[in-house]
């Protein structure tokens, strides 16, 4: 089974993309904050995909992706973060801090299953 | 009520407290950009939260809040006093559409809806200017244009991509591309292009130099091919050719992409996009093509690209700068940031009901083992004790909350009353970390509400009458906490006028409260204000003067155990006390034994014990070190017809400030104690604040050193005015 980190800052968010991944089948991790994530990381958890929020107190989602890109472990992993229309600048942020692909909040079900499913090895 | 909904109202509510608290921080110092930051954030998540539970009255109403909250971020509008005005009243809206979803209605009431509709009205003026620049990704591919020459005849997609290098880096693999490509029809043809790929030594494992030439055939549109390569666009090349294509955009491809264009063509043939005839004819039309069309264009067009290129790299330079800057930000703010992890309150108030009778069967453990003599099981039980002392202590730590975030609400508060009443007031708060009981927390805010209004309304003047009295034309009133052996003290301080004594004196004695004859203090004029029925009925306004009297302020705070007390100089401000204790749960408790009775002090109060001398027995005070020091004698009190012993103690304790003495017979060690509130039929009975359970199974009261401390100076006023000792018959309700 595929495990998928989600990290968002939104409990409802958090709550709401896991439900949706466990009926698709996906076992998750959470974490509520990019400080909370990096400890998990640093930690070694396993897992197949990063999905982040990007705008977050503390460690945002951006700083996240930096420093998860520069764990060995995780160098090739795939990185999903969650953004919305009205952030597209900070597409090209995230992309060049090591993201590999977005999903644009508020997303569908179907959206963000294929989403996973095009990044997810 | 779902899961996520009510997950959604909680997070909700928090976030719309932080924007609230953001926002007051504006108008005290727009320039903060991590605060407008943090106020954009939280309005960002409502959004999209109440889009994920799909509430599309809030979404919507968000949406309006955070563009506009976007345009003040990037500057493009600039902060006035209105705007913060409107914002603020959105955050109240907010509220009452949280109270919407919270009651279960589908939409919200038409007064509400109306409201919402004039402020996003009001919202809509500050978003009405130019549109700001989306940073929009360049499109790597623009429209084909038609350019005469033949039409390919397929029925098929031509997709040609280049993925860039860092492509492996970003956590991506072209495979996953195609393999969703897959998905969409079906693939007919695919030619791998590995020209890019340098010899062995140069060659960067961690680097992508792969391309291909793709036939697919599928119903999906154009836009839904180049989804499947969002993700990369900015980093690949990417041409997509539809069915039917002229032939003239095919040799277009060949020309812009980099390999050779004959191997190229030559591809393309291969994996069927093409045939033979078609790229020699296609290729040589092109040439002749050329001449018409000059070659500069071309040329100039390349340029361009590279320029847009570049100009995209300067963007991420400064993006990264932006980036690092903040970084530094956070950095600072991070050790700041608490982590936190969201617990239902019953099940902490479970929790604290089940140490409560930990900590008795510990206590009961405890004294059989003492009891029976054995060093080991007594030694083992004090350990285990003392665990469950932490325990208690950690437990009761959980449900310990700061103050500051009922303090940061009176920011509003005082904003909006102060320009309701049209007089200039500051609010300085400090001791917003300091910690007490979730449960005290909560009542405390009416009472203290009530005294923050009374501090506007009644205590601060006007700017102009202020000025004339040589103050600074801006009234400030402060909200204090700080921890006092064992209590909690929370003061309201303002700088206004203070309490009008003479005009206190003439309504208590209107209202017959005191006697004209009555000689009394100020500090005892004061205190009048406290008494039920004392109102000055012309300083009635719609704020203060709500029907609710001081006496029910302090009956509030006394039913959490504490008290309150004031303290003024006319001309120069009022200061209100409030003592609360730290928990409503448990306490360290010192156990004192009078005849066969036991009853508990709380440890907090206790001072020291002293011997009572015999001489001194006969009154109610002694010399405590050259300190008068008023006793009262427990037996006498709860009138127990035991044998006195020969030799009594004193319990010397102290509250807010004043020292009395207790009197009892046995000192029986120090004690925990879980506070079992008195049932109604004792509510009456003073100086005792609840009862508790022995280790023995017995009961021991546990009393109120506050009203015992108060009862005892005033029967001590009493003995000196009357001249006669009179203990029990002056308590007054």
């Amino acid at each position: 089974m595929k495990t998928i980190f989600l990290v968002d800052d939104s409990a409802t968010i958090l709550l709401s993309i896991s439900n949706i991944l466990a009926k698709a089948g996906y076992a998750t991790e959470k974490a509520g904050s990019g400080e909370e994530a990096m400890k998990k990381f640093q930690a070694g958890v396993k897992v197949d995909l990063l999905i982040t929020d990007l705008n977050m107190p503390g460690i945002n989602g951006i700083e996240l992706i930096r420093e998860v890109r520069k764990l060995p472990n995780y160098k090739f992993m795939p990185i999903l973060f969650l953004t919305t229309e009205s952030q597209q600048s900070r597409k090209l942020e995230a992309k060049a801090a090591g993201a590999s692909g977005w999903i644009v909040k508020p997303a569908t079900a179907d959206e963000l299953l294929n989403t996973i499913k095009l990044v997810l090895r | 009520m779902d899961e996520l909904t009510s997950v959604f109202i909680q997070e909700g509510r928090e976030q719309l407290q932080a924007m609230e608290t953001g926002l007051l921080e504006l108008e005290q110092q727009p320039d903060k950009q991590d605060n407008i930051n943090g106020i954009f954030r939280a309005a960002h998540t409502i959004k999209g939260a109440s889009g994920v539970i799909e509430c599309h009255f809030i979404e919507g109403f968000m949406h309006k809040v955070e563009n506009v909250l976007d345009r003040l971020r990037n500057g493009e509008i600039a902060l006035s006093g209105e705007l913060t005005g409107l914002l603020l009243r959105s955050c109240d809206h907010l509220g009452s559409l949280m109270d919407v979803l919270e009651a279960g209605a589908p939409e919200p009431a038409p007064e509400v809806k109306a409201t919402g509709d004039a402020l996003q009205a009001e919202l809509a003026v500050y978003t009405s200017g130019p549109a700001p620049e989306t940073g929009k990704v360049v499109e790597a591919e623009s429209e084909v244009l038609s350019s005469g020459g033949g039409v390919v005849n397929t029925d098929s997609w031509h997709i040609s991509v280049r993925f860039g290098p860092h492509m492996l880096r970003g956590g991506m693999d072209p495979l996953s591309f195609l393999r969703f490509l897959a998905s969409l029809g079906e693939i007919l043809a695919m030619e791998t292009i590995p020209d890019a790929m340098p010899a062995g030594a140069e060659m960067d494992p961690e680097s992508c130099y792969l391309g291909f030439e793709i036939r697919l055939q599928t119903r999906s549109s154009k836009a839904d091919i180049e989804r499947v390569f969002d993700f990369c666009r900015d980093d690949c090349e990417l041409r997509i050719l539809p069915p039917n294509s002229k032939l003239a955009e095919y040799v277009k491809l060949i020309k812009e992409l980099p390999e050779d264009d004959m191997r190229l063509g030559e591809m393309l043939v291969r994996c069927g996009a093409l045939t033979q005839g078609e790229l020699d004819g296609g290729l040589n039309s092109q040439q002749t093509g050329a001449q018409a069309t000059p070659a500069e264009g071309e040329e100039a067009h390349k340029p361009q690209l590279g320029e847009i290129l570049i100009d995209q790299k300067v963007i991420h330079k400064e993006v990264v700068e932006a980036a690092v800057n903040k970084q530094t930000q956070v950095s600072e703010k991070k050790a700041v940031e608490a982590r936190l992890i969201r617990v239902h309150a019953d099940k902490l108030d479970q929790l604290i009901d089940l140490v409560g009778e930990l900590v008795i069967a510990g206590a009961s453990a405890n004294l059989l083992a003492q009891r029976s003599g054995q060093t080991e099981l007594f030694e083992s039980t004090s350990v285990l004790s003392r665990l469950v002392e932490n325990i208690r202590d950690s437990a009761l730590q959980l449900r310990m909350v700061q103050i500051g975030e009922t303090f940061n609400r009176f920011n509003r508060v005082v904003r909006d009353v102060s320009k309701e009443l049209g007089k200039e007031i500051d609010l300085i708060i400090s001791g917003a970390e300091t910690e007490l009981d979730k449960s005290v927390v909560e009542k405390i805010g009416d009472p203290l509400m009530h005294l923050v209004r009374n501090s506007m309304d009644h205590g601060i003047e006007l700017g102009s009458v202020r000025e004339a009295r040589g103050k600074p034309r801006r009234g400030t009133v402060e909200l204090n906490a700080y921890h006092d052996s064992g209590s909690i003290v929370i003061e309201i301080v303002d700088d206004g006028n203070g309490l009008p004594r003479d005009k206190i004196l003439a309504k208590a004695i209107e209202k017959g409260l005191v006697q004209p004859t009555q000689t009394l203090t100020d500090q005892e004029i004061v205190n009048l204000i406290w008494e039920p029925g004392f109102s000055t009925a012309d300083q009635v306004t719609n704020l203060s003067g709500r029907g609710v009297g001081m006496d029910v302020v302090r009956r509030n705070i006394q039913s959490l155990r504490g008290s309150c007390d004031v303290s003024s100089i006319e001309g120069a401000g009022s200061t209100f006390t409030i003592r609360l204790p730290l928990t409503l749960a448990i306490i360290d408790g010192f156990l004192v034994g009078v005849g066969k009775s036991a009853y508990v002090i709380p440890l907090d109060m206790v001072i020291e014990c002293i011997e009572l001398n015999e001489h001194e027995a006969d009154r109610h005070f002694l010399n405590l070190r050259g300190e008068v020091l008023p006793f009262v004698r427990l037996r006498e009190m709860f009138e127990i017809e035991e044998e006195q012993p020969a030799r009594e103690n004193i319990v010397v304790v102290q509250y807010a400030g004043q020292k009395a003495g207790i009197v009892v017979d046995q000192l029986l060690g120090e004690f925990q104690t879980v506070i079992k509130p008195l049932s109604s039929i004792f509510r009456h009975l003073r100086g005792i604040g609840g009862s508790t359970i022995l280790g023995t199974g017995e009961v021991a009261l546990i009393l109120d050193v506050q009203t015992l401390v108060q009862r005892n100076a005033r029967s001590e006023e009493r003995e000196m005015s009357l001249n006669a000792a009179l203990p029990r018959s002056t308590a007054q309700n």
